[in-house]
């Protein structure tokens, strides 16, 4: 490397030195050497880290070998190598199944709604939880909205089915009073999303708004009492510090739940529908479920599920590239 | 648990006092052999080597099963009949010598021709000289078990009597109202109508619930009134065969005027409002409120509910002939069916088949079934003038199915031929005043008992039938419930059947059907 | 008119008092700086002017009004927080107008207010940027934009360049200084800083424990301590104090003893706490008259300068010396000089200043 920079003494002295040091480490110590000086060194961070490696090997990339069986005429006996490659065959009996297309498209209509609805509510109950000065009241109402996240959908699906009875329901009991003739909500399809989506509010928003809070736990108080002595009301403070605040978060939670848009809470539909309402209730879980599972066609069930699987990562990665071009704020 | 232990060692003690059982002629192998089993029902998830039963067993033909069940698992689906424990037993890639599950004639019958079964006619016909003699009364049984290969790979459970369900009515509330039971199916209609309007529980208000169920299936059975068939055998929705076709209840006009009448009593108020969504402890529920006034449901445990008389005055719950249709016919279109697909099968691992098969062959001999069918002598049951009579203490120990079960007796996952006679010994009073009604008139109808596909058939079959059910459902309940109108939507209903693929569902119905139970 | 006028000021959250009665006036224009160790109540007593803590007894004032139940908007402060407060969501040109939309003043004029400012405080070139993208003194310098645009009667600021690095500190100290004698509004300044105090302050509010211990102009208080603590708070090293009883000519220091001028004579054997400053000492050699003999531990040499650790029997001392570029000759110091003029006195209870007629 003895070029006219070098005889000009256009390299400084200092920078010649680094890399001639730099050189002569290379000779020393082969890649691989340093490799293993590192983990010696730093082995109790990889020990931490290998629980959740672990974890992921074994629950989510070893299931993936399995994933070809979307691709096989499956036999558990013959097992995952061993049954015959068929092809698109699975996907091409999906795509000719009206009942699979409705699902498909159920399952985006509830999404769409417990986006559009069910999205907002746990922010929404933040701010109002971070508005909330009594302490007491505050620790009550919190306990009394995360409790219902922790029952079992079973049980969440007995209230609603009980809450909704035409003869004994509370609110069939109400619509009583005003006059009205009772309504068989659970068999009606117009009303399966309203409810879906309104018990998993009911069910998650309170638990959802913890990271809210979070996060606007987070924020700097000195805005709050900069915005005050600039000037700014309750409501002015909300709007122009709070949720601008917390605008990343929303933005995080929104692309996750992007992410999770095929995935409509299964176990809740199969508790609350019922074959008349499966126009609006069906979903592709519930489809793969009563299709694909109960019937033992798990290669059918596993081409569905791939299905899912490509929208949900098509979603999350428009989403993800829009936010961080939008906002500056992305997951990866 | 502690009891059966008990039980366990004096049986244990009383064989060895007794060597000559132990030599005797049911006895299969010189040397003890030892066999491992999967044995998974709803009821009992595991094998237990210490129920009385096995170790009678064991003692008499000198088998050893060890119990090796994987995924005690005690999901069964209802419609579809799969469980998940036998698929579990196939993901883990081990077979054991014996598999005993409800539920297990489908997927013995796929998996069986792919190797993972033995197949059974020639080791029936060499070694299995009790079981090949039932065969040879019973062709028609014989022909439902077979796989599309003309194979049988499992030994099934096969009930033994006659009736199951039947139409129940508060004869209490009859006599109040001062009408007579109903004969057909406008009397009925008549009499639940009463029920609704005439308070006859008379607390003033008309919260009656005059037709309930607890599985509401059950409500479309009701199309029989109208000459209409439901499901055609003890599986809901399923196919039926009429003059060796095999066709579905829900095609059939008289499904259609049914489920046209059933939206009007629906909408009436004669049926619960909430019969979809109800569950299981309707009939609890609704009886012990003195709110129920119809239903169709089990002889056994729905007469049981007569003791409530002590609680609501009065109270009479009793079976009643099933009402004349408006074509003149009474049909109780549920019974007991002839062969289930539950019982059990060798697997392909086993190097012991010839002593399995005669294991199997065990259940079948009179020792053997009475074993299965009553328990241990002695201990459950004595001879009484020939007849195996349950010990009084026995009976009073508790619900005798459970015990029966906790026995290890009358295991469905086990292949033997039940005897009625155990469960007339304790069935209520009402049931078997219901039991001798039925047996007056002659209600029942055939079953269908099943077919077993090729591979191509099957395809078809998973690729038509789901959607199919699923549509008829959709439809069937949106009728009842108001949402449409059966007489309107008719043409298109069956135009849209056929466009999912009925006809080629009833294609490979048909062919299999044919080979199966052809001449 | 006064610019802020405290009277009785008192704060309790429930029983626990932490502002005991505070009287203090700030003149209009007036820089006044509180000064005190942390937990001394000055930020709480900065707070109360500003609104955001309640006022539990006492009066406050501004220009003349009494504002303790007037909401801080309404009181005309404008106030700098230690982190800034910046919205990080806000470009510097929306941060500093945040004040201006909420009081819903006219766009136009808000766009010349700003630009304005922003060129007082050298910001033009980054009025689009957002707190994320700007220096720590850029940030700072937008905080006090955003005061300053408001042109509130009174600047408060809670130790506005206590998150700065010290050379930037001493930048930005000047230039708050330049944009007083600009802008000549009264202005409230905490710090626990004394040299900040010192170099900002017209007059230093020095407190400790709630209390006002002492107010003055910073020579007043660096040349007349009113007690021990203001004494130990203010000046760099801060003035070295040792038990002491007085004699009928000075003050006895365990075995030395110093000659100090005023009337003492009437006061021996009074104890009392001798204060010398380290930079009033000249050293010399021991066995000379009023010298204080000590043992040298350590010298720091800081380059024109030099700090002496000492030791006189129990009392740890620091003293300050020049050095003319060389620390060698003061290796052997045995004995520093006190000017008998410059030792202050002491009670030895109570730690008030004694004046015994000079």
């Amino acid at each position: 490397m003895v070029d006219e920079n070098t005889n000009a003494g256009g390299q400084p002295l200092e920078e010649a030195l680094i890399k001639a040091r730099e050189a002569q480490r290379r000779v020393t110590d082969g890649r691989w050497v340093r490799l293993f000086d590192h983990f010696k060194r730093e082995w109790q961070i990889y020990a931490m880290l290998l629980p959740t490696i672990i974890w992921f090997v074994v629950f989510l990339y070893k299931p993936m070998y399995g994933l070809q069986i979307a691709f096989k005429d499956y036999s558990i006996f013959r097992g995952v190598a061993d049954s015959p490659w068929i092809g698109w065959e699975h996907f091409q009996t999906l795509f000719a199944n009206d009942q699979f297309i409705r699902a498909v498209r159920n399952t985006i209509t509830i999404s769409f709604y417990n986006l559009l609805f069910g999205f907002p509510a746990p922010i929404i109950l933040a701010l109002m939880f971070n508005e909330v000065m009594h302490a007491t009241y505050k620790r009550t109402a919190q306990t009394i909205v995360y409790l219902p996240h922790f029952i079992s959908s079973v049980i969440i699906a007995g209230i609603v089915i009980t809450a909704f009875s035409p003869t004994a329901g509370i609110i069939n009991t109400f619509i009583g009073w005003l006059g009205f003739d009772p309504v068989y909500f659970l068999t009606q399809p117009q009303w399966f999303r309203p409810i879906f989506v309104g018990t998993g509010i009911w069910q998650e928003a309170g638990f959802g708004s913890i990271v809210f809070l979070a996060a606007i736990a987070g924020v700097n108080p000195s805005l709050y009492e900069s915005a005050v002595v600039d000037g700014a009301n309750r409501w002015q403070m909300m709007w122009k510090i709070t949720i601008p605040s917390i605008l990343p978060t929303i933005l995080i939670m929104l692309i996750i739940r992007i992410g999770n848009v095929m995935e409509v809470s299964f176990e809740l539909v199969i508790l609350l529908y019922q074959p008349s309402t499966y126009e609006t209730a069906d979903v592709v879980n519930t489809w793969i479920y009563r299709q694909g599972l109960q019937s033992g066609q798990y290669d059918l069930a596993a081409a569905a599920g791939l299905f899912n699987a490509v929208v949900a990562f098509v979603l999350v990665m428009t989403a993800n590239t829009l936010s961080r071009r939008f906002s500056r704020t992305s997951l990866w | 648990m502690r009891k059966l232990s008990l039980a366990a060692v004096l049986l244990t003690g009383s064989a060895i006092s007794t060597p000559a059982l132990a030599e005797g002629h049911l006895q299969i192998v010189d040397e003890p052999l030892e066999l491992t089993i999967q044995m998974n029902h709803a009821r009992y998830p595991i094998y237990e080597e210490d129920w009385p039963v096995e170790q009678a067993a064991r003692e008499m033909t000198n088998i050893h099963l060890l119990n090796d069940t994987v995924g005690a698992n005690m999901r069964t689906d209802e419609n579809t009949g799969r469980t998940e424990a036998l698929n579990l037993m196939l993901a883990s890639g081990s077979i054991p010598d014996i598999v005993g599950s409800s539920r297990i004639r489908d997927f013995v019958n796929q998996f069986g021709p792919e190797g993972a079964f033995v197949p059974l006619n020639d080791l029936i016909a060499e070694h299995a000289p009790n079981i090949a003699a039932y065969y040879a009364e019973r062709p028609d049984i014989e022909a439902a078990v077979k796989a599309a290969d003309g194979q049988m790979y499992y030994i099934p459970y096969l009930p033994d009597g006659k009736y199951g369900r039947a139409y129940w009515i508060r004869t209490d509330w009859l006599e109040a109202l001062d009408l007579e039971v109903p004969q057909t199916v406008e009397e009925y209609e008549a009499v639940l109508r009463a029920f609704k309007t005439q308070d006859p529980n008379g607390n003033g208000i008309a919260d009656e619930v005059p037709f309930f169920a607890r599985q509401w299936p059950e409500l479309i059975r009701l199309v029989t009134l109208w000459d209409g068939r439901a499901h055609g055998s003890d599986t809901y929705h399923d196919f039926l065969v009429e003059d060796g076709q095999v066709s579905h209840g829900y095609i059939g006009e008289g499904y259609r005027d049914g489920i046209s009448n059933l939206a009007r009593w629906y909408e009436e108020g004669l049926i619960d409002a909430e019969i979809f969504t109800r569950g299981s402890s309707a009939r609890d529920f609704l009886l012990s409120e003195n709110l129920g006034g119809s239903t169709h449901d089990w002889f056994a445990s729905t007469g049981g509910y007569n003791s409530l008389s002590s609680e609501i005055d009065g109270f009479a719950f009793e079976a009643m002939a099933p009402p004349a249709s408006v074509g003149g016919n009474r049909v109780e279109e549920h019974r007991r069916i002839l062969v289930k697909p539950d019982g059990w099968a060798i697997g392909y691992t086993n190097e012991h088949v010839v002593e399995t098969i005669k294991y199997f062959d065990f259940w079948f001999t009179e020792e053997g079934r009475r074993l299965a069918n009553f328990g241990v002598e002695g201990t459950h049951y004595e001879m009484v003038d020939g007849e195996p009579i349950f010990t009084q203490e026995f009976l009073d120990s508790g619900p005798v199915n459970r015990s029966l079960y906790q026995a290890g007796a009358q295991l469905q996952a086990r292949g033997y031929f039940q005897d009625y006679s155990y469960e007339v010994q304790w069935t209520n009073e009402f049931a078997l005043a219901g039991i001798e009604l039925y047996d007056q008139g002659d209600y029942l109808i055939p079953d269908f008992l099943g077919v077993a596909f090729t591979a191509d058939e099957q395809q078809v079959y998973d690729r038509t039938w789901g959607s199919i059910r699923d549509y008829m459902l959709e439809r069937q309940q949106s009728w009842i419930l108001g949402n449409g109108d059966v007489m309107a939507d008719w043409d298109a209903y069956l135009a849209q059947l056929d466009q999912l693929g009925w006809q080629e569902l009833m294609g490979v119905m048909q062919s299999a059907y044919d080979r199966q139970y052809g001449d | 008119m006064s610019g802020v006028n405290l009277s009785g000021i008192v704060k309790a959250y429930g029983a626990l008092q932490v502002v005991h009665g505070i009287d203090l006036t700030v003149a209009e224009k007036e820089f006044v700086v509180l000064v005190g160790p942390s937990g001394c109540g000055k930020s709480t007593t900065l707070r109360m002017i500003a609104g955001l803590e309640e006022i539990t007894d006492g009066d406050l004032t501004i220009h003349d009004r009494r504002v303790n139940r007037v909401a801080p908007k309404d009181r005309d402060v404008a106030m700098v927080f230690q982190n800034y407060a910046l919205y990080p969501h806000l470009n510097v040109a929306d941060n500093m107008a945040f004040g201006l939309r909420i009081r819903k003043m006219p766009k136009a004029e808000i766009k010349t207010t700003i630009a304005d400012v922003a060129e007082i405080l050298g910001l033009t070139p980054y009025l689009d940027r957002r707190p994320a993208d700007l220096s720590g003194g850029q940030r700072q310098r937008v905080a006090m934009g955003r005061a300053i645009v408001r042109h509130p009667k009174v600047f408060l600021f809670d130790e506005p360049l206590s998150n700065l690095d010290a050379k930037l500190r001493t930048q930005m100290r000047a230039e708050i200084k330049r944009l007083h004698n600009r802008l000549g509004v009264t202005s409230v300044y905490v710090t626990h800083d004394q040299v900040e105090a010192m170099t900002l302050a017209d007059r230093i509010v020095v407190m400790n424990d709630g209390r006002i211990e002492q107010v003055g102009t910073p020579m007043e208080l660096f040349n007349n301590p009113a007690n021990t603590f203001v004494a130990g708070f203010l000046g760099s090293p801060p003035m070295n104090q040792m038990k002491g009883m007085l004699t009928e000519t000075g003050a006895k220091i365990g075995d030395a003893e110093i000659k100090i001028n005023g009337a003492v004579a009437g006061h021996a054997g009074r104890d009392v706490i001798v204060g010398i400053r380290p930079e009033h000492v000249t050293l010399s050699d021991e066995g000379q008259s009023s010298a204080l003999p000590i043992s040298l531990d350590l010298v720091e040499p800081l380059g024109s300068e030099a700090l002496l650790h000492a030791r006189h029997g129990e009392d740890t001392l620091v003293f300050k010396a020049d050095t003319n570029g060389d620390i060698a000759h003061l290796s052997g110091v045995g004995a520093v000089h006190v000017p008998s003029h410059l030792v202050k006195l002491f009670d030895a209870e109570t730690g008030r200043a004694l004046n015994l007629g000079t």
